[in-house]
């Protein structure tokens, strides 16, 4: 009785080119009668994950933005955004399109920046190590937030040895090993949830509909696979103190990539690209 | 146990799993959990059926099976006790009510699916994918029944919960499990290499699933859960009724056509 249809042309080419973002659901699905339709939207989402891990590395090489230059090529719009990064940006660096492209973007941009900045990262190593108590205290159970601690403070650790030894490539690997790059995104999720709930007041205003803050942490924020909006990102650079620059390429009118910091006026020291649905690594 | 040798002790999963696995060495009187013998990846576990309800007195054993992927992705609970709730040797997981099996926090850990578990047993089925809504003098019978069950691998079930009182869910703890729904996979996805699974034979489960859904069930009203799955397939059914309405309609104007001109 399952009759689903799997677009599969069209997901294969955006997968390849890297313009689909994380945009999971798929428009053209018929269903027959009495399926359960979640069941098949999560069956679809699975085989559509498991393309897109063959397909992406979870942080992938450096490249020039001739690539993107590229892949735009005949979209007159979009042609003259690239061209506008091009002259601001010399290179970027792909993430796979699985719903957790900030967190691993940031992490991993930021952290390959730790690798040469011992006084930042000394803040930053402080703040993480104090950050488990915090999260326990807000009610988060202990016993597993632990367990993401230690393995988010392994990999600090690591950084913290400075690119003698360990190395950028080091740095790297770990972040295309799941099982680190995961637990990575994870402790940023909860971190997030973390400020988000603590500063609740403040940002109830962005939450839509009648959703509580701790609801919408619990559904969208903690959960892994969901993307990451505004208030994501503003929540977690205000917990890290970490600014971060956003370029957003759309269909927008602009011919320029339009920036955003969060928080405002802070020195940005990430510097992401915003494709609708998904987030890479910019380099200036 | 020596799952050292055989795992890497330095995969995530693997030393979270082993964490797990001590944390719930010691049974308590709600529930007992271990990994298999030569496998870290399934445990069996055996829980206490929720006092003041129908299942009172009941004890209930299952699977759990966790995926490479744990504790990114949930892990999947299967009972194998008969128990009038829930289908046995089907795969159920855990998520946020109302929404996706996504939504799995991988801050949960076994001890959430357990306690979620039993806080889930007298809620209504209300006709979703693996739920049966049994009289409560069948789930009164069958948790009578239930404590002779012996599990080839475990031995005598009621033999292993403990007569210690647990560690009483904290108050994060018990709002977090409120808001946890389980439900069945309508069929197993993935192939989890041994982990067959045996289809139930059942002709009667149609019928008896909706027997008593309109049955007084135990006053735990707060977990009431949406049931989205059910309101589309019936509005698709009605679809397909009407399908096929016009079908015939149009079948008979066309013979009318043929043989009345
Ligand atoms: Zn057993």
């Amino acid at each position: 009785m399952l009759n689903v249809i799997v677009p599969r042309d069209l997901y294969d080419k955006t997968a390849l080119t890297g313009t689909m973002g994380d945009e999971k659901q798929v428009s053209s699905t018929t269903f027959d009668t009495d399926a359960n339709q979640d069941e098949l939207i999560m069956q679809q989402q699975r085989r559509i994950e498991k393309e897109i891990s063959e397909t992406t590395a979870l942080v992938g090489d450096l490249e020039g933005l001739g690539m993107l230059e590229d892949e735009y090529a005949g979209d007159d719009v979009y042609c003259q955004k690239v061209h506008d990064l091009a002259g601001k940006y010399k290179s970027m660096r792909r993430t796979r399109p699985d719903g957790n492209c900030f967190f691993r973007a940031f992490s991993y941009a930021y952290l390959e920046q730790l690798l040469e900045d011992r006084e930042e990262y000394e803040r930053f190593r402080d703040l993480a190590a104090k950050s488990k108590n915090s999260l326990v205290e807000l009610g988060f159970p202990q016993f597993t937030v632990e367990d993401f601690h230690d393995i988010f403070m392994e990999v600090i650790d690591h950084v913290g040895k400075g690119p003698t030894f360990f190395s950028q490539k080091e740095l790297h690997k770990m972040f295309n090993d799941q099982g680190y790059s995961d637990y990575i995104v994870v402790y940023l999720r909860l971190i997030t949830s973390g400020q988000l709930q603590r500063d609740s007041e403040f940002y109830q205003h962005f939450i839509e509909g009648d959703r509580s803050v701790a609801d919408f942490c619990h559904q969208e924020v903690e959960p892994m696979y969901k993307e990451s909006d505004h208030i994501h990102i503003i929540a977690l650079s205000a917990a890290l103190n970490v600014g971060v620059r956003v370029r957003y390429m759309d269909r927008g009118e602009a011919s320029e990539v339009i920036a955003h910091d969060f928080p405002e006026g802070i020195h940005p020291a990430v510097h992401l690209l915003y494709r609708p649905g998904h987030y890479d690594i910019l380099y200036p | 146990m020596d799952f050292e040798g055989k795992y890497n002790i330095k995969s995530p999963a693997v030393k979270r799993l082993m964490r797990e696995a001590c944390e719930l060495k010691e049974p308590t009187e709600e529930y007992w959990a271990h990994p298999l013998d030569d496998n870290l990846f399934e445990w069996h576990f055996t829980v206490q059926g929720p006092p003041a309800t129908d299942f009172e007195g009941g004890v209930y054993h299952g699977r759990i099976l966790l995926p490479a992927e744990y504790p990114m992705k949930p892990p999947n609970i299967i009972l194998i006790t008969p128990n009038g709730r829930f289908e046995t040797n089907k795969k159920i997981c855990l998520s946020i009510s109302g929404h996706h099996p996504e939504t799995w926090q991988p801050s949960w850990s076994i001890r959430t699916a357990l306690l979620a578990l039993i806080a889930f047993m007298p809620t209504p089925g209300n006709g979703t994918i693996g739920s049966l809504d049994y009289t409560p003098e069948e789930r009164q019978m069958l948790a009578r029944k239930s404590q002779m069950l012996e599990c080839p691998s475990c031995g005598k079930v009621v033999e292993q919960l403990s007569s210690s009182v647990s560690k009483p869910p904290t108050q994060e703890e018990s709002s977090l499990i409120r808001q946890i729904a389980l439900k069945a996979e309508e069929q197993p996805v993935e192939e989890e290499g041994e982990n067959e699974e045996e289809q139930q034979p059942s002709e009667d489960k149609p019928v008896r699933q909706r027997l008593g859904v309109s049955q007084h069930l135990q006053p735990q009203s707060q977990l009431q859960h949406a049931t989205v799955g059910v309101v589309s397939s019936t509005s698709d059914s009605y679809k397909n009724w009407l399908m096929w309405f016009l079908v015939a309609v149009i079948i008979f104007l066309i013979y009318r056509r043929l043989f009345l001109v």
